[in-house]
């Protein structure tokens, strides 16, 4: 693994350790993230996939329960240290969830409200359609702006739940399996779209599906469990070579699908 | 592995054994079915057994019994304003009335028909309204002073003895060939056809040619009386092994005697019966056949002399037998004359019934002079100066005068009370009892009412009503809202959002919380007394504000009882609270922080309005609590008896419930109807309450889609 400045990074985990109550998620996670390319967390189930993710915009805080070690540097600055502002974080590396939950209000409104919280003072109307476009949603959800965001198809909704995370104008945007509960078209559509987006944004995506990070990721970081179910990284790399040849003889026997 | 799955497959009943077993599953399933719908039955059926027990005293006769009646009343008075009316001359003797209006060209008078019959040439007879008194306008009821005459018997009578269905007959085949003498008229021939047909079908076709023996008694009235006599006199003419006896004893009287007392084969009545006295007799076996025999019309006369008066209006009628003095009051064209009136003493039926058809008997549709007469000769002197401090008598309002002339003359008063359910079925019984007492009425009453919602407590039920207690109860019910329901959701805001459970307090906390919810009322009503009626007094009764007398106020105020009932809907609202707001979808506050929205953002735009439903039917829970809660509030001090409609937090006051518990608690009838329609109302309430939560519910759950 390259080692080099800090600065260079979008954000990068360092001796990263998750716990929940007294268990430990993660272990010791060394992980740099490269800007504006698309990186694939995979891995088994259970092995920190989505903890790690959460580290990175202290999603973790709002689990009573959870408790984070070591230090995810931002901007040259440990986003755990006590005079961060977790909201501040959050505002900046965005989040798309693996569930669509778009707010129970119109398409407008879900865009719009992030932006308000936000202190957002343009034009709100520019920005809807600028954030709806990013997210390639416009077109199809232009005459009914006012509608519920539920009365929107899955796929759909995933990608307003995608433009309402750019409309805050993030550095970084996270993703934890985003299409697994899409169809296979609604899943190719955001590939092409996080495709797009990388070229403004650092995309972090958590995957179990390889195909799709082979397709998507331009990094892929592989996941595994010790014995004690505790997840710590394995290999870390460029995806065309992590998945031609791999370092690891437990990544080899994932990726190849021999893996439990 | 092969072994084990052999014994298995091998372990489970295959035909005959299987199909027993697959019935006795069936067989278990029904019975647990039927189980499980027979609890929802004695569910349901336990609900509709209070309902029905609730509405069975909220409605139901009560017999009303007057000091006077308030036909008497009215009556008598203007049988007074008549008698006393100037240049007035009254005589028994009908002739007299002839002969002086005969002879004096200013004179107007009416007696019965009869004299006038065999007197027109000396008489000028007077159109009232345009219609004068001939046959065809007294049957058919158009010429106002007439009436029918009616005779009643019993079919078993008729059945029980010949001779009474022979006079019956002779009477309804001869009576119109001697009305004209008898002095009242004919009752149309279609009319009699009925009534003929009535009495064949009934005494079942007797022979009328057979002879008869045995004696006919007649009760009843001394204005048919006549009649009677005229037509025994003929029938025993021809059957004079009969003899028919009337005892003239007035229609009152006639009805207790015939159908109380089983006296007299006959009848004779100068109005129709109520259906009330009607049921009253069928009580006593006597159903009653209904025969009009004749029609009775009072003739207005004037002197030949006369020829303007050719016709009066109701009212000029009225003003000429008691106010106006002169022709010309009653109409400035005519001769500014004196009025001369001669009309039939104070013991006449004549009078009364004169009175009663152009004054009418009832209080409403008098004028407030006279109604201000009736009450000044009624009562004393120092009475009516008392009800004139605010204003002359004369000058009242004219509701306001039928009200007082009710309440301070006729002084209705219970006299018994029925259920529904006794009043459905025990109907006649219960006419019968009340004909029993004097100026009594029955009446059907609902104890729920316009009164009963507008009056004051009071110790006549007849007048008590719940509207002190309504405002009391609302009074309540909003402070305890307005304390519970802010408090309760920000603690459980805290609860689910802000606290994470993991510090002691918070722990503490919640055990509490949810130990709270457990506590028997009473003993917030003892909290309540201990720290708002006597710690807090200064506050609670309102003197640190201002309010309220030092020497006199205590704690027992609206304020202290609604912080109490705050106090216990307090748990309630805050489990409900955080339920609501649990079930809000992480994904929802996941996606609102990762927007990086704060704590307080997230819970005001999100996590509140998803919540709101449930939040709100927690609130409508506890507040339908307090609504229907009574222990405490005994506690805290509620009033038993209050009068005073409560106008602020510092008021003393009673709630519904305390009322209902207060009515309950009492021996007499009365208030147990009270308490019952004060439950309907208390439910009526209450489903108002919760169906405006559950139409506020579905509007939320539509918005949040
Ligand atoms: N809120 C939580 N409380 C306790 N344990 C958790 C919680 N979330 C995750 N875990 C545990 O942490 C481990 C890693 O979970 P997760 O990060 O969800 O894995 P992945 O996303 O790779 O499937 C699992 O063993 C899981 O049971
Ligand atoms: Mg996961």
């Amino acid at each position: 693994m390259t080692v080099s400045h800090s600065d260079t990074y979008a954000i990068e985990a360092k001796d990263l350790n998750v716990y929940y109550g007294g268990f430990r998620a993660v272990r010791d996670i060394n992980l740099a993230i490269e800007p504006r390319k698309i990186t694939a967390l995979i891995g088994p189930s259970g092995c920190g996939k989505s903890t790690v993710l959460r580290a990175f915009n202290r999603m973790n805080d709002l689990i009573p329960v959870a408790r984070t070690e070591g230090s995810v540097t931002f901007h040259g600055k440990n986003i755990y240290d006590a005079d961060v502002d977790a909201v501040e974080v959050r505002r900046r590396i965005g989040m798309v969830f693996q569930k669509p939950n778009p707010f129970p209000k119109s398409i407008y409104e879900n865009i719009a409200w992030g932006a308000k919280i936000n202190g957002y003072r343009g034009r709100m109307d520019d920005l809807v359609e600028e954030s709806l476009r990013g997210a390639a949603l416009w077109d199809e959800v232009k005459d009914k702006l006012k509608e519920s965001g539920y009365s929107l198809s899955g796929g759909q909704q995933q990608r307003l739940c995608i433009a309402r995370t750019i409309a805050v104008k993030p550095d970084i945007i996270l993703m934890d399996e985003p299409c697994s509960a899409l169809d296979p078209i609604a899943t190719l559509r955001i590939e092409e779209l996080m495709k797009e987006l990388v070229q403004e944004y650092t995309i972090i995506i958590v995957t179990h599906n390889m195909q799709q990070a082979a397709r998507v990721a331009d990094y892929t970081a592989f996941f595994t469990v010790s014995p004690d179910r505790t997840g710590y990284l394995e290999e870390y790399g460029e995806t065309s070579r992590m998945f031609t040849s791999p370092t690891s003889r437990v990544t080899e026997d994932y990726i190849t699908g021999r893996f439990g | 592995m092969t072994k084990s799955n052999r014994t298995s497959v091998q372990a489970f009943p295959e035909g005959q054994e299987y199909d027993t077993y697959v019935k006795r599953r069936q067989r278990k399933a029904k019975t647990w079915h039927g189980l499980f719908f027979t609890a929802t039955l004695i569910g349901i059926l336990a609900l509709a057994a209070l309902l029905l027990d609730v509405i069975n005293d909220a409605f139901g006769y009560v017999a009303i019994q007057s000091k006077v009646s308030e036909s008497t009343l009215v009556g008598n008075y203007f049988k007074q304003q008549m008698l006393d009316a100037r240049r007035t001359l009254t005589s028994e003797d009908d002739q007299t009335l002839v002969d002086n209006v005969a002879t004096r060209g200013t004179a107007v008078g009416f007696f019965g028909y009869a004299y006038y019959a065999s007197n027109t040439d000396k008489l000028a007879v007077v159109a009232i309204d345009g219609v004068k008194p001939d046959a065809a306008t007294v049957a058919d009821g158009s010429y106002p002073l007439a009436r029918p005459l009616y005779v009643y018997t019993t079919e078993e009578i008729l059945q029980a003895k010949p001779q009474v269905a022979a006079f019956v007959g002779y009477t309804l085949d001869h009576v119109n060939q001697a009305i004209g003498d008898i002095g009242y008229f004919p009752v149309s021939e279609a009319d009699l056809a009925a009534a003929r047909q009535q009495w064949q079908a009934a005494a079942s076709n007797p022979d009328e040619a057979a002879t008869f023996s045995g004696e006919i008694l007649s009760v009843g009235s001394s204005t048919v009386t006549p009649i009677i006599e005229r037509m025994a006199q003929d029938f025993q003419a021809n059957m004079p092994t009969t003899s028919v006896i009337a005892e003239s004893i007035g229609t009152d009287a006639g009805i207790r005697a015939f159908c109380l007392d089983g006296r007299g084969d006959l009848l004779s009545a100068s109005r129709a019966l109520t259906q009330v006295e009607e049921a009253a007799c069928s009580k006593e076996g006597r159903d009653l056949i209904q025969l009009v025999i004749a029609n009775d019309g009072i003739p207005v006369v004037v002197n030949p002399e006369n020829t303007f008066a050719t016709n009066l209006t109701l009212d000029q009628l009225k003003q000429a037998f008691t106010t106006a003095e002169t022709w010309a009051d009653l109409d400035p064209a005519w001769p500014d004359r004196p009025i001369l009136h001669f009309i039939p003493g104070a013991d006449s039926g004549t009078l009364d019934f004169f009175s009663a058809e152009v004054f009418g008997t009832r209080l409403e549709g008098q004028s407030a002079t006279d109604l201000a007469a009736m009450l000044k000769i009624a009562l004393s002197a120092g009475r009516v100066r008392a009800l004139e401090s605010a204003a002359p008598l004369n000058e009242q309002p004219v509701a306001a005068l039928i009200a007082l002339a009710r309440s301070e003359i006729i002084k209705p008063t219970g006299a018994g009370s029925w259920s529904l359910f006794e009043s459905l079925t025990r109907r006649a019984e219960i006419a019968a009892e009340v004909a029993a007492m004097p100026d009594t009425e029955l009446q059907f009453r609902s104890w729920i009412n316009k009164n009963f919602l507008v009056n004051a407590q009071s110790s006549d039920p007849y007048k008590a009503g719940i509207n002190i207690a309504i405002m009391g109860s609302l009074w309540v019910t909003i402070i305890a809202f307005l304390m519970a329901v802010p408090l309760g959701i920000a603690a459980a805001i805290y609860l689910e959002e802000y606290s994470n459970g993991k510090s002691r307090l918070d722990q503490i906390i919640e055990t509490n919380i949810n130990n709270l919810a457990g506590v028997p009322s009473i003993i917030y009503g003892m909290l309540g007394l201990a720290v708002f009626v006597r710690f807090m007094s200064i506050v609670t009764s309102g003197q640190l504000f201002g309010y309220g007398d030092p020497a006199t106020t205590n704690g027992r105020t609206i304020l202290s009882a609604g912080l109490t009932l705050g106090l216990l809907i307090l748990p309630l609202v805050i489990i409900n609270a955080r339920e609501a707001i649990r079930a809000v979808p992480r994904g929802l506050r996941e996606a609102s922080y990762g927007l990086g929205a704060t704590r307080w953002q997230t819970v005001w735009n999100h996590v509140l309005p998803s919540s709101m439903s449930g939040i709100l039917t927690g609130i409508i829970l506890a507040v339908s609590r307090a609504f229907g809660e009574t222990a405490p509030l005994i506690v805290v001090g509620v009033s038993t008896f209050i009068v005073v409609r409560p106008d602020g937090p510092f008021s003393k006051f009673t709630t519904l419930t305390a009322q209902i518990y207060q009515w309950t608690s009492r021996p007499q009838e009365e208030f147990q109807h009270l308490a019952a329609a004060a439950i309907l109302v208390l439910l009526v309430l209450l489903i108002t309450l919760n169906s405006a939560a559950i139409y506020l519910r579905t509007r939320y759950a539509k918005n949040k889609q």
